[in-house]
């Protein structure tokens, strides 16, 4: 998850002198909290009959291992009464693999876990497809590294939010809003130094909603906040839509959203 | 009611004279540099047998009334020889005096009063004053003698870190400062984002800043006051200083227009384009210059004009992708005009302009934004005897702010034009003040402000649901934006929310005897403008924002005490303050507030509140071969918005949390040892509480990216700041000829190569995978020379 970062690059570059160095700081270690990835993705062409929820618990900072959570009650219902059960996998995964989506349907979540109920309430969101991808070698801040834009088409009568997802090596997430494209053909852009010629990255364009776009815009914030330093905003307790209806104060985290998606996969020239 | 009460204490005051009024006369004239006729400003002209003296005021100016005799009149200032002049008053007189350098006459190295001297009996308290030349000795990053990093050694100022930019005063915020130069309005005093600041030395006459105390004359801004002085120019002779530096050259020219009447000053200064930069290739620079211009002219006795000019940028371009362009520009007019012999006036027309401008090539769009204004100041300073003197005043301010306009670059950029809604304002002030000395041991000066903001009509008002811009959202316990439910149109001749405070401002002084007193303070100030910043120190891109409908001015009490001392003849002399201040109305932001092009900003913002609390001591040796001082400072710097109903958490649950720049213990000591003539030694030792900051408490994977979970807001610290600087100034054609003068200046900064933490930040290992603590230093070991010449 990157954004363009004007200030710390620059105040980097700036001095000569500045150092990075890998340090010891002794952290102190929060009660672990659950974390909720309800992500219910429709790639366009597929019949979106398979999906999974992630259910996972907070770690401490500097371990490495995910604490899967395996003993909950997982479903989605829709507003005309289907229910779909999501059942235990591995590592944490629910799954379901007679998910019936229809756009602009909407579902709710609930999740038991622990004697306490969680839920949530969204609607599926279409999306437009990806016009077509190209490619510069003026992207990043130093404009020397290889850019990708995926090209979309956004609708002029909505208010349209979107999320892609740059699959290279790891996954970048950028996100937009069309308060100065509407109604515009404008592009998702990803660059990184390391693409390569002949890297095949997977591009997805998925539809969000406003307050999902909100969520993933102070998250990024979070994970912005690495940078440190002068021209970092405060962090934040970062909460999404689903509610512990037992014990409110527990709150957990992640998100619960529906989107229709396209996809396609580009070969860096 | 209070205010009736405090009118009539006001009045009285004033109505009081003393009964057995002899005949006075007046005295008064103006005080100028021997070798330029550069006004001086604050020399102590003291009258030992009448007991009484004066000061000059802003403009060089004095004036005070006498019974008839004969009276020896010591003038003294910082850096000059102190004359003694013999004057028989028996009329009204008119004496200007001048004032030689004390370093240019003198065989052999006595300083006197080198440094900032203290004036006990005056009730003035919480200013610090420093001279440029004191400023000029100071061991600074990168040799680049810098005046806002000088304040940061004086005890009660600090700032967010090695290159965050502006500075804070006893626990405020940056935009919380009025900086002042020539009387115009400053809005960002930073060059390459904090590293240096906006004032070219060489430019520069003197500066005074006030942390507590303040007085009526000024308001608009609650934690502080920095007013910085320009030279006049040279108006007996035609004069070249320069400097050329590892960052940055400098070149000023100043000379007579006519001669001992007229003057002109034209500094100018830039930094080298692609210095700094890792980068090298040649598609990228970076680089900062400013251009300070000044004309004064005596018309006569009693008239004098002078017209300043500031103008300064900062330019980055990163290989046709990104350009940035921001800076001040202001234009002042003055006139000085004496309409008796006791009644000093100046007027001020200031034009003060904040430009930012963006070029996103690789987004295709172009970003400006901006702040102007018109400022008119009419200043009286009338001498009403040797006891009182009143100042008295009116100050109007129209604003335009342009929060931003977003253009597309060409027809092919798919970003569509969009203006952010221009805002306007107006600000007055009228005010009174009286410097009074109440016995041989109380002197008092008090005041009041009134202020007043009209914010004006813009072209699109929001209207909310109950009027309120912000929703909270209890299910998920959440803040967000309301929604707009309908936009009205107002003209800008609409006054659509207007403000009125009166702030009064108090001070006094007891004197125990010559050498010790007490002082003790309160004032009360408003400020109708707010920087939109949510980081932990301001940006360039931050915009300005007026009070109005839903963001309200921030209110500011503070009270002081503090007790002073001069002892060993004058040597040293000692400063202790405690103050505790609460600014009501200081905004906040709600989580994942987005201020960049934001036409609404109300929806993202809640009133809150800042406190500051903290005790400051100042031992300084005055006279000597060595000079110096030590300043310590105790502090706590919080803010906190609470809910506004009882089922609202607020920011950070509602709870006190510390600021970015609260900093506990806060120690300098700077040292200047003069070797021989040639040789002057100087030294830094910075020891600071690491600054606030808030590290994670534990992690989780969300869509395939670790995200961290964060403590208590700034509940944790960086490791404690400390470096030690050195510097020498070597003099090599001293007492020779005297026509060229040249000095270096050799300096190390942080000099046992302290790994001084920037940021803490955390991020996974790429090759691990492992999570991990990384420690950005900025300013290791740094050596420096200058070269510094004068013609």
């Amino acid at each position: 998850m990157k954004k363009i970062k004007f200030y710390i690059p620059f105040l980097a570059l700036l001095i000569l002198s500045s150092c990075e160095e890998v340090v010891q700081v002794d952290l102190e270690e929060s009660e672990p909290r659950l974390v909720i990835e309800a992500s219910i993705i429709w790639l366009k062409g597929t019949s979106g009959m398979e999906q999974r929820i992630i259910l996972t618990e907070t770690s401490p900072f500097y371990d490495e291992e995910v604490i899967p959570v395996e003993n909950a009650q997982v479903k989605i219902s829709s507003v005309n009464g289907e229910i779909f059960d999501f059942s235990y996998s591995q590592q944490g995964n629910y799954i379901n693999t007679g998910f019936d989506p229809q756009l602009n349907e909407i579902y709710e979540l609930e999740i038991i876990y622990n004697d306490q109920v969680y839920t949530a309430t969204e609607t599926l969101l279409p999306v437009v497809p990806i016009d077509y991808v190209e490619q510069t070698e003026s992207g990043g801040f130093a404009g020397d590294e290889i850019e990708v834009k995926a090209y979309y088409t956004d609708p002029a009568e909505t208010e349209d939010y979107y999320l892609f997802k740059f699959f290279n090596d790891d996954v970048s997430l950028e996100f937009y809003e069309d308060e100065f494209t509407n109604g515009n053909q404008i592009f998702g852009y990803y660059s990184d130094e390391d693409i390569e010629e002949n890297d095949v990255i997977q591009i997805e364009i998925q539809g969000i909603s406003k307050s999902y776009y909100d969520y993933l815009f102070i998250l990024r914030s979070q994970v912005g906040s690495n940078d440190g330093g002068p021209f970092e905003t405060m962090p934040a307790t970062v909460k999404g839509n689903i509610v512990n209806r037992t014990n409110p104060d527990n709150y957990p985290l992640g998100y619960f959203r529906l989107s229709e998606a396209d996809s396609t996969s580009y070969t860096v020239q | 009611m209070k205010y009736r009460y405090l009118a009539f204490l006001l009045i009285s005051l004033f109505l009081y004279y003393p009964i057995n009024a002899q005949e006075l006369f007046t005295l008064n004239g103006v005080v100028t540099d021997a070798s330029s006729n550069e006004t001086l400003i604050g020399v102590n002209l003291i009258i030992p047998e009448a007991k009484t003296g004066v000061v000059t005021n802003d403009y060089g100016y004095y004036s005070i009334k006498l019974p008839q005799g004969v009276y020896e009149i010591e003038i003294t200032y910082l850096g000059y020889r102190s004359i003694i002049e013999t004057v028989q008053l028996d009329t009204d007189k008119k004496l200007d005096f001048q004032l030689s350098e004390a370093s240019e006459n003198l065989e052999e190295v006595v300083i006197t009063s080198d440094i900032e001297g203290l004036n006990i009996r005056k009730p003035e308290m919480s200013v610090n004053k420093l001279s440029i030349s004191t400023i000029q000795k100071l061991p600074v990053v990168f040799g680049e003698v810098d005046v806002v990093k000088s304040l940061l050694l004086l005890p009660g100022v600090s700032n967010a870190g090695e290159g965050s930019s502006g500075f804070n005063v006893r626990g405020g915020a940056v935009d919380q400062n009025l900086i002042l130069l020539d009387e115009a309005t400053i809005y960002n005093s930073s060059h390459l984002f904090g590293l240096f600041s906006v004032f070219n030395p060489d430019a520069i006459k003197d500066l005074k800043l006030y942390k507590g105390g303040i007085p009526a004359k000024y308001g608009g801004r609650v934690s502080s006051v920095l007013d910085i002085y320009q030279r006049d120019g040279n108006s007996k002779e035609f004069k070249m200083h320069g400097g050329i530096g590892a960052i940055s050259s400098r070149l000023l020219a100043e000379g007579p227009i006519v001669k001992d009447k007229g003057s002109f000053l034209v500094a100018g200064r830039s930094s080298y384009a692609h210095l700094f930069l890792k980068l090298t290739d040649n598609e990228n620079s970076a680089y900062f210059y400013d251009l300070n211009t000044k004309l004064s002219y005596n018309l006569d006795d009693r008239n004098k004009l002078l017209l300043s000019g500031y103008f300064g940028r900062d330019v980055f371009n990163i290989s046709q992708n990104f350009e940035n362009t921001y800076g001040n520009a202001v234009l002042n007019l003055r006139w000085n005009h004496i309409f008796s012999d006791n009644i000093f006036t100046n007027l001020s027309v200031i034009y003060s302009d904040y430009y930012y401008g963006l070029n996103l090539n690789f987004v295709g769009f172009n970003w400006d934004s901006g702040i102007k204004n018109l400022n008119i100041k009419y200043d009286f300073n009338h001498y009403i005897n040797d006891n009182l003197q009143l100042k008295y005043g009116i100050q109007n301010t129209y604003y335009e702010f342009n929060p931003g306009e977003i253009e597309p670059i060409d027809e092919d950029s798919g970003i569509n034009y969009f203006k952010l809604n221009n805002k306007y304002a107006f600000e007055n002030g009228i005010y009174i003040s009286a410097e009074q000395k109440l016995s041989d041991k109380f002197s008092a000066e008090y005041g009041l402000r009134l202020s007043n903001f009209f914010r004006l009509g813009q072209d699109e008002i929001n209207i909310y649901e109950n009027n309120n811009p912000v929703e909270y959202d209890p299910e998920r316990d959440i803040y967000r934006e309301a929604d707009i439910l309908e936009t009205l149109q107002s003209s800008r001749g609409d006054i659509i929310e207007t403000f009125t405070n009166l702030e009064p401002r108090i001070a006094v002084s007891y004197a125990l005897n010559d050498d010790q007193s007490f002082k003790a303070s309160y004032n009360r100030m408003t400020q109708y403008l707010h920087l939109i910043s949510n980081t932990s120190s301001p940006t360039p891109l931050d915009v300005w924002a007026p009070s109005g409908d839903f963001i309200k001015p921030q209110k500011l009490d503070q009270y002081a005490i503090g007790y002073f001392r001069n002892f060993r003849n004058n040597n040293y002399s000692l400063e202790v303050e405690s103050f505790y201040k609460n600014i009501d109305n200081r905004i906040d932001y709600i989580d994942g507030a987005n201020l960049i092009a934001n036409n609404a900003i109300e929806r993202v913002v809640l009133n809150g509140e800042a406190r500051a609390y903290g005790l400051e001591l100042l031992l300084r040796k005055n006279k000597g071969r060595f000079t110096g001082w030590l300043g310590y400072t105790l502090s706590r710097s919080e803010q906190r918005t609470p809910g506004r109903t009882s089922i609202e958490p607020g920011i950070n649950n509602g709870d006190w949390y510390r600021t970015n720049y609260d900093k506990t213990h806060d120690l300098s000591m700077t040292g200047s040892y003069d070797l021989n003539k040639k040789w002057q030694l100087n030294a830094n030792f910075i020891f600071q509480t690491g600054l606030a900051t808030t590290y994670p408490t534990a992690q989780y994977d969300y869509e395939g990216i670790t995200i961290p979970v964060y403590g208590e807001r700034n509940g944790d610290r960086l490791p404690e700041y400390h470096r030690l600087d050195l510097s020498a100034t070597y003099n090599p054609n001293i007492g020779k000829d005297r026509k060229f003068e040249s000095y270096w200046n050799f300096g190390i900064y942080n000099v046992y190569n302290r790994q001084n933490a920037y940021s803490i930040s955390f991020r996974e290992n790429a090759d691990t995978g492992q999570n991990e603590a990384v420690r950005l230093s900025l300013f290791g070991i740094i050596p420096s020379i200058t070269y510094n010449f004068k013609f």
